[in-house]
């Protein structure tokens, strides 16, 4: 039963969604005119009302996670303690909602890492190139959010698959933004063509899945609720009859959640989506977009199947999830980074790289062919941070690079030519955003890498590990070519380039983010280590 | 060398590498404009590490031994990283000549002109990393700084380097982040396989024997991981490459300080944690040295490029030390940590007077273009001919005591790789002074030669104080040894004990 207790349960994803209504809503307000003027006026108060709210909303999520303070017991009962103490009541605790929708700590943790993907790519779009239509733009952003965070929640696959049609549609949109530039409308396109297919796969996984659950319980069990996770993972327990199917079904729910994370062999989307796409938009798919895919796909396999986890000790036959994952990781991290190699593009560069990130990201779920449950609560702790720390990083990386493609006009390696001499704050934050996505100390790449190693190593995944160091060093050369285009390279032309606000307080704050956290894990491991209480998992 | 005591409750180890992370975040603030400012206080700062450095050498005590100074804070305790500094008798020799060789590094740099405020950030940030590494005791932390200590200097050579510098540097970078990697493994092994799930060294040290067939899989990839940063053959390509390339003070700190991180992770982490395979491996490691020491000085004697003479001197000079270190004796050890100091001091003078005081003036290394120097700049003259000196391991000068030991400890296990390896003596002896004639003495080649500008007082007090610490070591070579010998105790009693389980 859905109660009323619950609304605070879900209460981030109502606020987005009205958020982004409120951003339609007010665009009528203002002033309508084809000047650029007035245009610039719409796009500004569009992004600060979206700014705004979604700091609104983060503060909210962030007082009812209780991570940073949490209500005692006795405290006074005013006006502003019941506020706390009500949103507090929508924590991550509790069952999923009727089932479906869970907010565990793992949720919780997804939506303040989306969230704050969101409010750094709307603040780097404030003073982008202004764009037609901007309210609907923001409102798009919004609801991918929302999207997101279902995502992030869903414990069921009907809700999972809306979740991510929901996230998926506005960034194909937001993909081709730019209409009037063939190369943002392939992005669109493509992206589109993509995500409709890989949509359809997903959901034919389902559809077996669901096929399974059914004939295992043979009706005997009321049957609404036959698509939740764990509901999948006790009918594999219980029924060994036509286990191939659901095993088929789960590779078609990797595969349909593997176009969404861009790993290889599905990334063909992702270089000519990243590089046409408005560059802030692109920050926000290969960050956010990513993460929430990764977040759902660590759901999904750790609830719905958790007996099919298999191992990695023999490769004679599929044995289980880690044994596919392994693969794709091994895939991911070699054509990903071999493939960046010689790209000439600073943005699609910085698309390859995402898709080898990918790779280091798989090797954590890897930890579950271990059956110590210390080794999979290192693999979860090394998922979630490396999900945050990756995020972080690539929206600084995009961002700095949008600052450049903005005053430069192109975004080539070339573009980047001696740019430490033509505005060296920038090129520091450019920098430090690079360095720690290659995994240099003691930046919070670093650490991330190397905890995802750990927890791969423990699992059985030496070798992975090993090949997985080798292509950290490939990866070193073309981080090396960026650092060597600013600060090496003469420019083509001396002139200073200017950081617009918005676009600065994004990069200061990613900057210090990968700095405190890289110096500091400790300050989120503490709260990451939580989240190996996934609601449901182990049924 | 126990002078006196000092209060137990302050972080001086802390202390140490803040000094250079410190100045780092001055100058950042400091407009660039204030040229002569952003100089005093990158060479202030580098002259308190150094002084701390003292500090921390004249009051430990080497009849108690152990670490000293140690420092302890949880740091991730829940996956056993923590931050644990201290320092023994082979940490503070290293301490202070990485002091010597930023404080006189830092005034050989004083002419750097262009985009001078990123230089100083750089070059002390690089220092910090290696004060880093020679104080933590934590195979996190020390790895932590040890990277550190190693990307600064794809910046440092691509912007202020010469010769292919890009191509250099890229070398550079690369072959030392693939060493990194390849240690990686051998730390992931040591933390997992120890079943403590602890990154502390002498924990493990103390605590955990790891199985012979463990150490044997897993010795090389720690041990060689170090050893190319050491220069170790056949990874040492990248050494003359990049000290050819890079600008005075990075040469020095690179050639003087930065392969020494090499080659005391070799015996910090590899040798002591796993002696078993350390024994297993080391003959064919002392084998490898071979190449390093007589290969490295006949090529020396090949080239016509005075840096790269002393690039590959470096090779040759270094390859002695991981010989020694293959070598696993207590006389062996105690002359590798000599030699490291010994090498470290003459090395950076040697880059003091090629790089900064001739090239920089000439513009020119090719040795037949040079010549007659010793008319130009004589003190320049004196202070190479005082290093070679030591390089060729006369007696009076540190390098002989270093050299004389490693040849006793090599002996004493593995006498025939002792005796080839003692033809470089003469072949390095015969580079030097070649490069002294054609040099110095030669006659003038270019007229233009006799009108360089004078030395500066910065060129004159960093070579000055080079040369005294290279006679004074020579003079009184127990200032050190006494010191050394506590700190390589322990490791040797690993080994020996080793043998002892193993059997001969």
């Amino acid at each position: 039963m859905f109660q009323l207790t619950d609304i605070p349960r879900i209460l981030p994803e109502i606020l987005l969604i009205v958020l982004a209504l409120l951003v339609l809503g007010s665009d009528i307000f203002e002033r309508w005119s084809n000047d650029a003027a007035s245009q610039r006026e719409r796009s500004r108060s569009a992004a600060s009302l979206t700014i705004f709210g979604l700091v609104m909303i983060f503060v909210i999520v962030l007082l009812q996670s209780g991570y940073v303070y949490k209500l005692p017991e006795d405290a006074p009962v005013n006006f502003f303690t019941n506020i706390v103490r009500n949103l507090q009541s929508g924590g991550p605790v509790g069952d999923p909602i009727l089932g479906v929708f869970a907010t565990d700590h793992l949720t919780v943790i997804a939506r303040l890492t989306l969230i704050a993907a969101a409010l750094l790519t709307a603040l780097l779009t404030l003073d982008f190139r202004p764009i037609g239509h901007p309210a609907e733009f923001y409102a798009l952003l919004l609801s991918s959010t929302a999207g997101m965070g279902l995502m992030a929640a869903a414990n069921e696959l009907i809700l999972a698959y809306l979740a991510v049609e929901l996230t998926s549609i506005p960034l194909y949109i937001m993909a081709g933004y730019f209409r009037a530039e063939t190369k943002s409308s392939e992005a669109g396109m493509k992206y589109f063509l993509f995500g409709a297919l890989s949509s359809g796969i997903l959901l034919y996984g389902m559809s077996l899945t669901y096929g399974f659950v059914a004939n295992a319980f043979n009706a005997s069990i009321s049957a609404n609720n036959l698509t939740q996770f764990d509901t999948i993972a006790r009918a594999a327990f219980l029924s060994d009859d036509g286990r191939g199917m659901l095993i088929l079904g789960m590779i078609f729910i990797i595969a349909g959640l593997g176009y969404k994370v861009a790993v290889v062999p599905f990334h063909g989307w992702s270089p000519d989506v990243y590089q046409g796409a408005p560059t802030p938009v692109t920050a926000f798919v290969s960050t956010a977009s990513k993460a929430a895919g990764f977040f759902l796909l660590y759901r999904v396999l750790v609830t719905a199947f958790p007996g099919l986890n298999g191992s990695l000790e023999s490769f004679d036959e599929l044995s289980g999830w880690t044994t596919l994952l392994a693969l794709l990781t091994l895939l991911t991290l070699i054509v990903g980074n071999l493939a960046a190699l010689p790209q000439n593009n600073a943005k699609r560069l910085l698309a390859y790289s995402s898709i080898a990130q990918a790779g280091f990201i798989l090797l954590a779920l890897l930890a579950w062919a271990s059956p110590l449950p210390i080794d999979r609560e290192m693999g979860a702790s090394a998922l979630i941070y490396y999900l945050i720390v990756y995020t972080v990083t690539n929206i600084g990386a995009f961002g700095a690079l949008a600052v450049v493609s903005m005053a430069v006009g192109g975004d080539e390696l070339s573009d980047l030519n001696g740019l430490a001499r033509r505005n060296l704050g920038l090129t520091v934050l450019f920098t430090v955003s690079v360095l720690s996505l290659a995994g240099i100390p003691p930046l919070a790449g670093f650490f991330a890498k190397f905890y995802v190693f750990m927890a791969a190593w423990q699992a059985g995944a030496t070798w992975l590990v090993i090949i997985a160091l080798v292509t950290t060093i490939i990866s070193l050369y073309y981080y090396l070519r960026f650092l060597k285009a600013m600060f090496i390279t003469a420019p083509a032309d001396d002139t200073p380039i200017a950081t617009p606000l918005g676009m600065n307080a994004t990069l200061i704050v990613t900057t210090v983010l990968l700095l405190v956290l890289g110096i500091f894990p400790n300050l989120i491991l503490s709260v990451i280590d939580q989240v190996q209480a996934v609601a449901g998992a182990g049924f | 060398m126990h002078l006196f005591d000092i209060s137990p409750d302050v972080p001086w180890l802390s202390l140490t590498w803040l000094s250079t992370l410190i100045p780092c975040l001055l100058i950042m603030v400091v407009p660039s404009t204030q040229r002569e400012l952003i100089r005093w206080i990158g060479a202030g700062f580098s002259i308190l590490s150094l002084i701390l450095s003292l500090i921390l050498f004249f009051a430990y005590d080497p009849l108690q031994g152990g670490f000293q100074f140690v420092e302890r804070l949880p740091w991730m305790p829940q996956l056993g990283i923590n931050y644990i500094l201290g320092a023994d008798g082979i940490t503070l020799p290293m301490l202070v000549l990485n002091g010597f060789i930023i404080s006189t590094g830092a005034l050989m740099s004083w002419n750097i002109e262009n985009r001078l405020k990123e230089y100083w950030v750089l070059l002390l940030l690089l220092t910090t990393g290696v004060y880093g590494v020679f104080v933590s005791l934590d195979l996190f932390l020390f790895f932590v700084f040890y990277e550190l200590a190693v990307l600064p200097m794809y910046l440092l050579i691509g912007v202020w380097g010469s010769t292919r510098k890009e191509y250099g540097a890229m070398k550079l970078t690369m072959f030392l982040m693939a060493g990194s990697a390849l240690s990686i493994i051998g730390l992931l092994a040591i933390y997992f396989g120890s079943g403590l799930r602890t990154f502390d060294m002498p924990l493990l040290a103390e605590n955990v024997v790891f199985s012979r067939q463990f150490q044997i899989i897993f010795f090389p990839p720690l041990f060689i991981g170090f050893a190319v940063l050491a220069g170790m053959f056949p990874f040492h390509t990248w050494s003359p490459t990049g000290h050819v390339a890079a600008p005075t003070a990075v040469s020095m700190l690179h050639a003087g300080v930065l392969m020494k991180l090499g080659a005391y992770g070799c015996l910090r982490a590899a040798m002591w944690l796993m002696p078993d395979g350390a024994q297993q491996w080391l003959p064919i490691i002392a084998v490898m040295t071979i190449f390093n020491v007589v290969y490295g000085a006949t090529i020396a004697m090949a080239q016509r490029d005075f840096k790269f003479i002393i690039g590959y001197s470096s090779v040759s000079h270094m390859g002695l030390v991981v010989m020694a270190l293959a070598a696993g004796n207590q006389i062996g050890l105690t002359g590798a940590v000599l030699q490291m100091f010994a090498h470290g001091i003459m090395t950076g003078l040697f880059f003091a007077v090629v790089g900064r005081m001739i090239y920089e003036r000439t513009h020119t290394r090719q040795l037949p273009e040079l010549g007659g120097m010793a008319r130009v700049m004589p003190f320049a003259a004196y202070m190479f001919i005082l290093g070679g000196l030591s390089s060729m391991g006369m007696p009076g000068f540190a390098g002989f005591w270093a050299e004389f030991s490693i040849f006793i400890g090599v002996w004493e296990r593995y006498p025939l790789i002792a005796i080839i390896a003692a033809i470089s003596i003469p072949i390095t002896g015969a580079y030097i002074l070649r490069a002294v004639y054609q040099v110095f003495f030669d006659e003038v080649k270019d007229p233009e030669f006799l009108k360089l500008p004078k030395l500066t007082w910065q060129e004159y007090t960093g070579g000055i104080v080079l040369a005294i610490i290279l006679i004074g070591v020579g003079i009184y070579p127990a200032i050190l040894t006494e010191m050394i010998d506590v700190g390589v105790t322990p490791i040797v009693q690993q080994l020996h004990s080793a043998v002892v389980a193993v059997g001969p």
